[in-house]
């Protein structure tokens, strides 16, 4: 066995990856400075001790500037009885909330909008019943003439096309035409085929649930030795250009991947270790066959501490290779 | 995709900008229910244009899935009300499909759990509305999830299984029968009533003990006279022997003929229970036997076919109560038996050899087929038995510290091993019942397979495909201590650990595995 302690991250890459990394250090700094210019928050709902994200705006805005990934947890909304794809909400990994609040990004509503829903419990709550029935009344009203504007669309085509066909007969033309005529006053668009809309994220316009004590759970929970190691180990691969998910099928803290997860396979395995911890090597061995077995390397990040090195926020990575030496 | 369409500003509601304008939502109406392809993932960025062209499709692809929300009909929409006080979602208009395996009634309203209730809403097909106005799916998840109804990892699962088709229900412990229940396998109340009418259509346990019993006697009177029931005769401990065997040197008077004719099950059985009883106490107390074996005639239907058409009436005294049982006409039984000689290959006729090595066939015994009733053979055991003490050597036997075992009275190492039972097999529930009882782990779920929800009944749930525990990877793994302590309280269905780690839901269980051991 030999223990190669590594610039593997750095080592392994091509260099566009490296490009790509400053990119993101930069863009992680950016937002750093200048987030007063931010016009709009990302927000993270609390659920018990889960991190979600809601709205598809902030899903998306989390990827693309932070690199958060996630996992999708809700059913899909297309095809809502399966397991394959999944939908909103986007449960986030505590490392993914922290960063996000920690680069300014986020907020986490724990009591959304709180100030304002305490009020709502007599007239303004009436408000917002009468704009929901308004605001469906006008939906229908409005889908009805849409539907019946779709039925004449119909009906003109399959005239032209009969008076394209057949110069001659006008029979068929004529009871087209008559039906055309007739619509208007026959047309019913009955209620019940009225497409409503039933809101993923928080809608607005409905009523704030008094209940929200179970959301005031412990969060952030206590931060201890280990969850400092996490936090430092991700934010340091994140800003290596690494996406980050979590690997708790494979028994470590990270699944290490070089490019979007949608489009590319993880190649390691991140186990977090704070440098003074010793760790029995049966662990080390059992982590290391399991990395060999799914065809990932192991790598164990230990942070450095920062008051004795001179790179503030330095990770060490080392990873175990069987030395083929009989 | 936002359309805030000229709210009032008086009115001071933040509108979301996800909420769809009329137009959209009329649009809507008519998408793809397609869901694309992922295509195989590559190993690493290589900064080419096509590789980014791949993940920009597959981005927008994504985007556009996660982006999208959910738009029905009116009509298909089941409304309803949530009633935070009750932990409960009530129906406002009547159920759809999905009634058959969730809901349940209260006071003549259909009432949902909050679990199916939002995966419900999740489906598409409920929307629940508060204080009349309707939920969002967010919002669906704040109220209705909470640690005393069901935590956001139990609805994990729970989603997850009912998106497979599973039927899922909360486990109730009461519903399980306990230990004592299952051995003396006692019908039970309510729900488990299923159970028992489930296997009556079948076979009721009544009536197939009545048939078993009508087997063992027709196999006795086929062996002309021979007593199968020897081994239970032979040794001490009958006590333990179940009824059913007891019975045989009873029954294998002429007693199968009402045995089948009779086929209230229920009857038959306490007829028959009541005669083991007797059985039993008369095996037990061997030197004054209740019963005088050597008048009691044992049928014999295999040998003579052409002289017994009937058999004779039992003896009256032998019957119990005001039971009257003629004549018996075997004729259509006889036609039944296949009394052709069994022809063996020769092959077959080595391999009998070979096992028969091992067995020794009591009736390959001269003497033994000499006896002409039970009375005699029993004297014949005795008789050998007696000499067989003698034979025994003096220095082991006579005095007070003897061998552990009879010779001969084991033919393998486990039988050995079972009888001086000095390491004594442990199985996986022993002594779960006393193991003191801790509130940290609980079983969540009951869990239906999808191929049974066409008969699924909510009423007669019947027997789970198998019962969850949910638990989480930053949490411990369960000890040996709460796998008996889950195992026992779920009864003979399996527990499953369903472990949910930031989305990801992995099913394990603990197998109890025995090892194997010799078969002679």
């Amino acid at each position: 066995m030999d223990w190669t302690t590594t610039q593997l991250v750095g080592k392994s890459l091509p260099n566009g990856q490296d490009v790509k990394c400053r990119d993101r250090e930069s863009a992680i700094t950016k937002t750093d400075q200048g987030n007063a210019a931010k016009d709009r928050t990302i927000q993270i709902s609390i659920c018990g001790s889960t991190p979600l994200l809601w709205r598809s705006v902030d899903i998306k805005q989390s990827r693309d500037e932070v690199g958060v990934i996630g996992t999708l947890i809700g059913s899909l909304a297309r095809q809502p009885r399966q397991n394959n794809r999944l939908g909103r909400p986007l449960e986030i990994l505590k490392e993914e909330a922290r960063l996000l609040l920690e680069t300014g990004e986020a907020t986490d509503v724990r009591h959304p909008d709180k100030s304002k829903k305490v009020s709502e419990s007599g007239e303004s709550h009436l408000n917002a019943v009468q704009l929901y029935q308004a605001r469906l009344d006008r939906s229908y009203e409005e889908q009805c003439s849409l539907a019946l504007e779709e039925k004449k669309a119909v009906l003109h085509r399959v005239m032209d096309e009969k008076q394209n066909n057949h110069t001659g007969n006008e029979g068929p033309e004529r009871a087209v035409r008559e039906r055309l005529c007739s619509l208007e006053k026959s047309f019913s668009f009955p209620r019940s085929a009225m497409a409503v809309q039933l809101c993923t994220a928080r809608a607005g316009f409905s009523h704030c649930p008094e209940e929200l004590a179970f959301l005031a759970a412990d969060w952030p929970e206590p931060r201890d030795k280990h969850s400092e190691a996490r936090f430092r180990v991700y934010k340091d691969l994140r800003r290596k250009g690494f996406y980050l998910t979590a690997a708790g099928k494979f028994g470590g803290d990270y699944l290490v991947y070089p490019g979007d997860p949608l489009r590319f396979h993880a190649h390691f395995i991140a186990l977090c270790m704070p440098m003074d911890e010793s760790s029995p090597l049966s662990d080390i061995l059992t982590i290391a066959r399991l990395g060999s077995n799914v065809k990932k390397t192991v790598l164990l990040c230990s942070p450095r501490d920062p008051s004795d090195s001179q790179v503030e926020g330095d990770v060490v990575y080392s990873s175990l290779q069987w030395s083929g030496m009989v | 995709m936002a359309a805030n369409d000229g709210v009032p500003e008086a009115l001071q509601v933040l509108l979301s900008d996800e909420l769809l304008s009329p137009s959209e939502l009329f649009k809507e109406r008519s998408r793809s229910h397609k869901i694309p392809v992922k295509g195989q993932k590559e190993f690493l960025p290589d900064g080419s244009d096509q590789q980014r062209a791949r993940l920009q499709k597959s981005l927008d692809e994504h985007w556009t899935l996660v982006a999208e929300e959910r738009v029905e009909r009116l009509g298909n929409l089941v409304s309803a009300e949530w009633i935070p006080k009750e932990k409960l979602v009530k129906l406002l208009s009547p159920a759809g499909k999905f009634w058959q395996t969730m809901g349940f009634s209260d006071r003549g309203k259909q009432c949902l759990l909050p679990e199916e209730a939002l995966y419900l809403m999740e489906c598409g097909s409920v929307q629940v509305f508060y204080k009349d106005l309707p939920l969002s799916i967010q919002e669906g998840y704040e109220c209705l999830l909470s640690p005393e109804t069901m935590t956001l990892h139990q609805y994990q699962v729970f989603g997850h299984l009912k998106r497979l088709g599973y039927v899922v229900n909360r486990f109730d412990p009461s519903q399980v029968p306990s230990l004592y229940e299952r051995q003396l396998n006692l019908p039970l109340p309510r729900d488990m009533q299923s159970k028992q009418l489930k296997r009556k259509r079948s076979q009721s346990p009544g009536s197939r003990l009545c048939e078993k019993q009508s087997a063992t006697t027709m196999e006795q009177t086929t062996v002309e006279g021979e007593c199968k029931g020897e081994v239970q005769i032979r040794e001490p401990d009958l006590g333990h022997v179940a009824p059913e065997q007891g019975t045989t040197q009873q029954t294998s008077q002429d007693k199968s003929m009402e045995c089948v004719a009779n086929s209230d099950g229920a009857s038959a059985r306490n007829w028959w229970t009541d005669m083991s009883g007797q059985a039993q106490a008369a095996a037990a107390q061997a030197a004054a036997p209740r019963w005088d074996f050597s008048c009691i005639v044992f049928p014999d239907l295999g040998s003579h076919r052409a002289n017994s058409a009937t058999l004779a009436a039992p003896d009256p005294s032998l019957l119990p109560g005001a039971l009257e049982v003629g004549e018996c006409k075997v004729a259509h039984w006889l036609r039944k038996l296949n009394l052709k000689k069994e022809r063996l290959s020769r092959r077959d006729w080595e391999r009998q050899r070979e096992r028969d090595r091992y067995k020794r066939d009591i009736n390959d015994d001269r003497e033994v087929r000499r006896c002409r009733n039970w009375m005699e053979y029993l004297d014949l055991m005795e008789k050998r038995r007696s000499q067989q003490h003698k034979e025994r050597p003096a220095h082991l036997w006579e005095q007070k510290v003897t061998p552990l075992t009879h010779p001969g009275q084991c033919i393998s190492h486990r039988e050995l091993l079972e009888q001086i039972s000095i390491i004594p097999s442990c199985d996986l529930l022993e002594g779960a019942s006393r193991l003191p009882w801790s509130d940290k782990w609980r079983i969540c779920f009951n869990v239906y397979q999808p191929d049974t929800v066409a008969e699924f009944k909510k009423s007669h749930p019947g027997k789970p495909y198998t019962r969850l525990c949910v638990c989480s990877f930053d949490g411990p793994v369960p000890d040996l201590c709460v796998i008996k302590q889950l195992s026992i309280l779920s009864g003979d269905v399996p527990v499953t650990f369903a472990v949910v780690d930031h989305g990801d839901i992995s099913f394990y269980c603990f197998k109890e595995f025995k090892l194997p051991t010799d078969i002679y």
